[in-house]
């Protein structure tokens, strides 16, 4: 078993304080602060660029902030196996030769620790993470012969397995058709009530006003942080978004435009 | 006025600096490298006719093995400098190929093996063997060459090079007399060599030892034999009965030892047949000769 | 017929085993398969992780460690070993020290690196004179001298990476495909980091005698290749590339004999042939 930090019950699952981060002379986030209750879920929309990955992998203790603070349960990030950072599909190698079991099973190392094989007990988390997903009948399928929300779906089943309380999503809807994209919303309601936090980046607005708690705008900075008919009033959404935004067909439906790709600092391996 | 000497000191000192470190601007006609051997053990033949009139040098350098020599840029220099160069022949000396295309000047060219006959390997294309040297009575004609290259080089040696070269010629009719002896106190049936490369060839033909076989089958050391090869080796060795395999000390023992562990036989690392040594034991020609017998006496006795 | 059968039947034996009654070939064939075994399974990571121009790098930046361990001890084999698994492992964890300070591209300093580094041991290794055979040897394997301690090291340091990778298997496999899941479950990355280096440097030391440094990307990386073009698991990849490389190994020494080739080459040769076979194999099923 790696070493890792107990959680201090009284305190909100994830508190941030004043997180910068700086990267080649650029602040890629600027002044975050907030905090997030248990099994709470929180929607963090904003144009590309704006750091929604950086924010995820600074709180997922990925990336060590520039300036600030950030505590899971009291504690830093750095000490918690309890964070999943669910990256978006478009940066996995997906030829790489395991099947869905395996990867799911991933999740599980750091509860197994050094020269431990998986016990029964590890192969009952996998098998009710894959249930909870709906993905049992394809475990033993290479993962290179998954749909895209196959993929999104076997990612939150190694999220499970891995007995994670704060879940954070990385674009999980991009690219997904719409029936896909209700089945990952639905496994969202069931996360809330098996206890666990989540935070979504997406770009669709009426997704993220349906189906979450608060909504957070980010650009660089937090515009807004709230309940959704508070967040998104069309002051907050332009200073977010700047001009890209898009009316459709004249009601009151505002899209974001995420066509043009600023892309974030870090670069795909 | 004054930065004007000072800059006329500087290229004054640069000047004397040059001339000093510059190794053609010397005096002296006799400290130049006037006659160049190719191997140390020509340039000890040489001097032993030449006596105190030249100064002899060995392009080689002691301990080097003349078959896989690279040579360096210095070695052009050397050559360049020399008025008398003095080779084995017999295609051995491989090296000087590239270095006399790139020498200016003029010079002559002893050959000392001219005029002897040699052998070859009628089977493969494997050349000419030029290990004339392991024989002495080869080297009595090396040394007629010798003289006679250095009479028509230095006209007004002729008689010192004569009387020189009749008592050495001696000396190599004595040392043959001598190996003649210790062979005698080897029984027949043991008197088989095993070599690194073909070098023993004359003087198992003139002291009647069989050559068994070699590691590398070639004349020169330059070669990797294949598994095939190494494999007839090891049998060869078993149903002949040679108890050794003798080895240049140049010569990397690693396949050597290879096969000895296979077939049980001793491994001599210790030859010299190539180049002397510096000080004992090989430290002239007719010492060569005496510590490469014994070495092979103590091994086959 | 059954003894015209049987005839063929004792030819081909014969063709098989008369090699083999040797024992430096006994010893070249056992030396070709461990190291074989051994490539393809630290291979596998290096297929994966696109750590070929790494590993090529690696393999002929311990020049200048062996040839100093040749000119301090005279042409022996055995202390070599020691040479190149010090240099190896320093090598390995220093390039990958600087391909984390990414000032340059990292594939431009490796460059810079892995060129420098060569010509530095050849500059050294041919202050001996005769030097021309003995980096030949360096360069392409000279498996016909390795001696029964040869034999012993690569077993025993063969043996060990093998049980490295055994025991850190799942931490390796989730560091190559998720480096960001590794983080997140807290696996300590940074050693994992260097200790899969250092096992690729044991590797390559362990293998140089066989294959030696120009060839040994090759072993590193196709036999595993061929693997990855037949499985999608990755415990079948290792298995599948062990099998590859190790039959390469045997053949490639068989032809090595009865056609008088370099060994290191053709046992290159013939893995590189048995990629070739499963690259068209897997056009033609269109898979």
């Amino acid at each position: 078993m790696y070493p890792h930090d107990d959680h201090q019950t009284n305190q909100p699952i994830l508190d941030v304080q004043h997180l910068s981060f700086r990267y080649n002379g650029r602040f890629a986030l600027e002044d975050i602060t907030f905090h997030l209750h248990e099994s709470e879920r929180v929607a963090v929309v904003g144009p590309n660029g704006a750091g929604k990955s950086t924010l995820f992998k600074a709180v997922s203790g990925v990336l060590p902030p520039t300036t600030g603070e950030v505590n899971i349960f009291g504690s830093r990030p750095r000490g918690h196996v309890c964070i999943a950072y669910i990256p978006q599909r478009s940066q996995v190698d997906w030829n790489f030769p395991v099947n869905v079991a395996d990867v799911v099973m991933m999740g599980r190392s750091a509860k197994l620790g050094p020269l431990n094989w998986p016990h029964k007990k590890d192969w009952d988390y996998v098998h009710h993470a894959l249930e909870t997903v709906e993905l049992s009948d394809l475990a033993m399928y290479p993962i290179n012969q998954l749909s895209g929300g196959q993929q999104q779906r076997m990612f939150i089943a190694r999220a499970l397995a891995q007995e994670a309380e704060l879940m954070l999503m990385d674009e999980p809807l991009n690219g997904l058709d719409t029936p896909s994209q209700e089945g990952i919303l639905s496994l969202l309601d069931q996360l809330k009530k098996e206890n666990v936090t989540v935070m979504v980046a997406t770009h669709d607005l009426e997704q993220a006003a349906n189906h979450f708690d608060r909504i957070m705008l980010l650009n660089h900075r937090i515009i807004a942080f709230g309940n959704p008919d508070k967040v998104l009033q069309t002051d907050n959404l332009l200073r977010a978004y700047g001009g890209r935004l898009r009316s459709a067909s004249g009601d009151n439906v505002l899209t974001a435009d995420d066509c043009c790709d600023d892309g974030e600092y870090e670069h795909s391996h | 006025m004054t930065i004007r000497l000072s800059m006329k000191r500087v290229i004054f000192l640069l000047l004397i600096i040059a001339t000093a470190c510059n190794p053609s601007v010397s005096s002296n006609p006799q400290t130049d490298t006037v006659i160049l051997t190719s191997t140390t053990f020509l340039a000890d033949i040489t001097r032993s006719i030449a006596g105190e009139r030249l100064l002899v040098n060995s392009l080689l350098p002691v301990g080097t093995d003349p078959h896989s020599y690279q040579p360096v840029p210095q070695d052009v220099a050397k050559i360049e400098q020399s008025k008398l160069l003095i080779i084995n022949g017999a295609e051995y000396e491989h090296f000087l190929e590239s270095l006399l295309e790139n020498a200016g000047g003029e010079r002559e060219t002893i050959e000392a093996s001219a005029g002897l006959r040699l052998r070859t390997d009628a089977e493969s294309e494997h050349g000419v063997d030029p290990h004339l040297w392991l024989d002495p009575n080869n080297v009595i004609a090396y040394v007629e060459n010798i003289r006679e290259g250095l009479t028509h080089f230095d006209t007004d040696g002729a008689a010192i090079y004569k009387s020189n070269a009749d008592a050495y010629i001696m000396q190599l009719k004595d040392l043959d007399v001598w190996i003649n002896e210790q062979v005698a106190q080897i029984p027949s049936e043991r008197r088989l060599l095993v070599t690194n490369h073909e070098a023993l060839g004359y003087f198992a033909e003139r002291y009647g030892f069989t050559v068994v076989g070699t590691v590398i089958e070639s004349f020169s050391s330059d070669a990797s034999p294949s598994a095939q090869q190494i494999a007839a080796l090891v049998d060869q060795i078993k149903s002949s009965g040679a108890p050794a395999i003798f080895l240049d000390a140049s010569d990397n023992p690693a396949l050597a030892r290879q096969i000895a562990d296979e077939t049980g036989v001793a491994v001599i690392i210790d030859l010299h047949l190539e180049s002397l040594t510096d000080g004992p034991p090989a430290a002239t020609y007719i010492d060569m000769m005496k510590h490469n017998v014994t070495q092979i006496m103590n091994a086959l006795r | 017929m059954i003894a015209a059968t049987m005839g063929n039947m004792s030819t081909v034996i014969n063709f098989l085993l008369q090699p083999l009654s040797y024992e430096f070939m006994q010893r070249g064939m056992m030396a070709a398969i461990l190291v074989g075994i051994v490539c393809a399974v630290v291979g596998t990571y290096v297929v994966l992780r696109g750590m070929a121009f790494f590993g090529d790098a690696l393999a002929h930046t311990i020049l200048p460690g062996i040839a100093l361990g040749y000119l301090v001890s005279g042409g022996a084999r055995e202390p070599l070993f020691w040479w190149a698994l010090g240099t190896a492992i320093a090598a390995a964890l220093g390039i990958g020290a600087i391909s984390k300070n990414a000032e340059i591209k990292e594939d431009t300093a490796i460059g810079i690196i892995f060129a420098g580094m060569f010509a530095l041991g050849i500059a050294l290794i041919s202050t001996v004179r005769s030097y021309a055979v003995d980096l030949s040897h360096f360069l392409f394997g000279d498996v016909l001298s390795v001696s029964s301690q040869s034999l012993w090291l690569i077993l025993l340091f063969g043996g060990l990476v093998l049980l490295t990778i055994f025991a850190f298997y799942k931490e390796f496999t989730t560091l190559s495909f998720d480096p960001v899941l590794a983080v997140t479950l807290r696996l300590p990355v940074g050693p994992l980091n260097n200790l899969l280096l250092t096992l690729i440097a044991v590797t390559v030391a362990v293998s140089l005698q066989t294959v030696g440094v120009a060839l040994m990307v090759a072993m590193l990386v196709t036999p595993a290749a061929t693997a990855y073009l037949l499985t999608h698991r990755l415990s079948k990849m290792m298995i599948l590339a062990a099998i590859f490389a190790s039959l390469s190994g045997v053949i490639g020494l068989y032809l090595s004999y009865y056609l008088s080739i370099a060994s290191g080459a053709a046992i290159v040769l013939t893995a590189t042939m048995f990629f070739m076979i499963a690259f068209a194999w897997k056009k033609f099923r269109g898979i």
